[in-house]
């Protein structure tokens, strides 16, 4: 057991990455119920392991790693969601057959359509991947964590994590661009 | 335009954003960005994109979860002692 001085370390710091876990759980779980279960539960494995932790190493990661694992655990299951299919869906052809140029037209379309996007659309559109791309887009663009730290957290090699951040932003930005369309501030066809 | 380079900048888009390029390919990578602007392109809708993704996402923790973590903290606590 830490020291009363470690243990007060250990818990401010652990706590002050509430907000952040609760945003992530939001993200994970898509109800704010489930994500204020999923946060206790992440605390309540942290504190109950806390021994485990080496301090000097990334609090904030290993953290991560305990809710993203209670949330396969527990909460996926639970879910009981038809098992989505976009990791079947995007073929590699199809990612490289995207990676190529669009003409000028088509590319300022797109960012003026960007201009348009608000941030129910964005978190609309990152709510429809499948979690493992959810979940990988998320731990890079919200948190920042190097790709290496997404590995050690999703428990997956680096190699898979960059396929689901490909593929989760492809996917996310088709999104954004259906949306645009709708709207009628996208128009695909422009330049063409 | 040098399709070759245009490839690898594509292909290696997503570490540049990310920083997970070395140093060399960073250099090379963005010498290229500078030069070709379809390229440029695509480098400035996908930075937009993830810039879009991380201001989205701000919630903060309700009182009423913080209020049950800490007394689980403070019961494990006593427990222990």
């Amino acid at each position: 057991m830490t020291t009363n001085t470690d243990g007060f370390t250990f818990e401010t710091e652990a706590l002050s990455y509430m907000d952040q876990l609760y945003a992530a759980a939001l993200r994970m779980t898509r109800n704010p119920a489930d994500a204020e279960d999923l946060v206790q539960e992440t605390f309540a494995k942290a504190f109950a392991a806390e021994d485990k932790f080496t301090p000097g190493t990334n609090l904030k990661a290993w953290l991560y790693r305990i809710q993203t694992n209670a949330f396969i655990n527990t909460y996926r299951k639970k879910q009981r969601e038809p098992k989505r299919t976009d990791a079947d869906a995007v073929e590699d052809w199809q990612l490289a057959a995207a990676a190529t140029h669009q003409s000028s037209g088509l590319a300022s379309a797109e960012q003026v359509a960007l201009d348009g996007i608000g941030d129910d659309d964005v978190r609309n559109a990152l709510s429809e991947l499948s979690d493992d791309f959810r979940m990988a887009v998320y731990l890079s663009d919200v948190e920042g964590f190097a790709y290496k730290e997404i590995a050690e957290i999703m428990d997956t090699p680096v190699g898979t994590v960059m396929s689901r951040l490909h593929r989760g932003r492809r996917m996310l930005r088709e999104k954004l661009r259906d949306y645009a369309a709708e709207r009628g501030i996208y128009d695909h066809k422009a330049g063409s | 335009m040098p399709k070759r380079q245009c490839q690898e900048a594509l292909d290696k888009l997503f570490e540049y954003i990310d920083g997970e390029l070395t140093d060399e390919e960073l250099l090379r990578i963005g010498a290229h960005l500078r030069d070709c602007p379809p390229c440029e392109a695509e480098h400035r809708i996908n930075e937009r994109i993830r810039l879009l993704v991380s201001q989205a996402h701000g919630d903060k923790a309700p009182h009423q979860l913080r209020e049950r973590v800490l007394s689980t903290i403070q019961m494990a606590r006593e427990e222990s002692r």
